[in-house]
């Protein structure tokens, strides 16, 4: 899953500690979203997509999985 | 309340639960301890949520249960294996009937009298603690832990 969080920060003038306050979250939930090592849930996905005032699939982008090699 | 403040509160109840753990040795009383452990463990609930600047957001929980899992995986199957085994020992089980043709030793070697037997199984709790611990360590990692990258 990608995200463009960053750019929809950047965008808004937000940091990481001034996002994760308006969504109700730690900063390092942000910072990890955001590196994708921590796939939010839908609720959280949400939030932050209405704080922005877009559509949830401009900021988070499905990726399927590549399928491993050999199989 | 801070967090800090929570942080502090909780040093002193531990400092204060060593101390009543070895009154209660003193004073032969273990009861003393175990009513003052609950009551400490309640304390501790109670004053967390008064803590203010301490949010718990869904990749904390995830954190935490991922830790949780894990150590019981691994602490249910140590504690029951050396429970059983202590179990046995202290019920002594009846000798097998003098028909029975494979012949046990005469007497069953005991391994842990009953009072190391608690200490084992407080040891194994430590146990627990310090897994719970590096699995949370590991989790939290996984999870994108301590980077300080911010813009």
């Amino acid at each position: 899953m990608r995200n463009k969080i960053k750019v929809f920060r950047a965008m808004h003038d937000l940091t990481q500690e001034n996002l994760a306050l308006l969504i109700g979250v730690n900063r390092q939930t942000i910072l990890a979203i955001e590196k994708g090592k921590y796939v939010p849930s839908l609720d959280l996905a949400f939030r932050i997509a209405r704080h922005f005032g877009v559509p949830i699939e401009e900021v988070f982008i499905y990726e399927e999985e590549p399928a491993e090699q050999g199989k | 309340m801070k967090k800090n403040t929570f942080y502090l509160i909780i040093g002193c109840i531990a400092i204060l639960l060593v101390g009543l753990f070895w009154y209660s040795d003193v004073i032969r009383q273990p009861l003393l301890i175990e009513v003052a452990f609950i009551v400490a463990v309640a304390v501790i609930y109670l004053i967390r949520r008064q803590v203010t600047d301490l949010i718990e957001d869904e990749r904390d929980v995830k954190i935490t249960e991922q830790a949780v899992l894990r150590t019981m995986q691994i602490f249910w199957v140590v504690f029951c294996a050396f429970s059983i085994g202590a179990v046995m020992q202290l019920l002594r089980p009846p000798p097998i009937p003098r028909g029975f043709k494979l012949e046990p030793p005469a007497i069953l070697p005991e391994l842990l009298s009953p009072r190391l037997i608690g200490f084992v199984q407080l040891g194994l709790l430590c146990l627990m603690i310090f897994l719970y611990v590096g699995f949370r360590i590991y989790y939290a990692g996984k999870y994108g832990g301590w980077e300080t990258d911010e813009e």
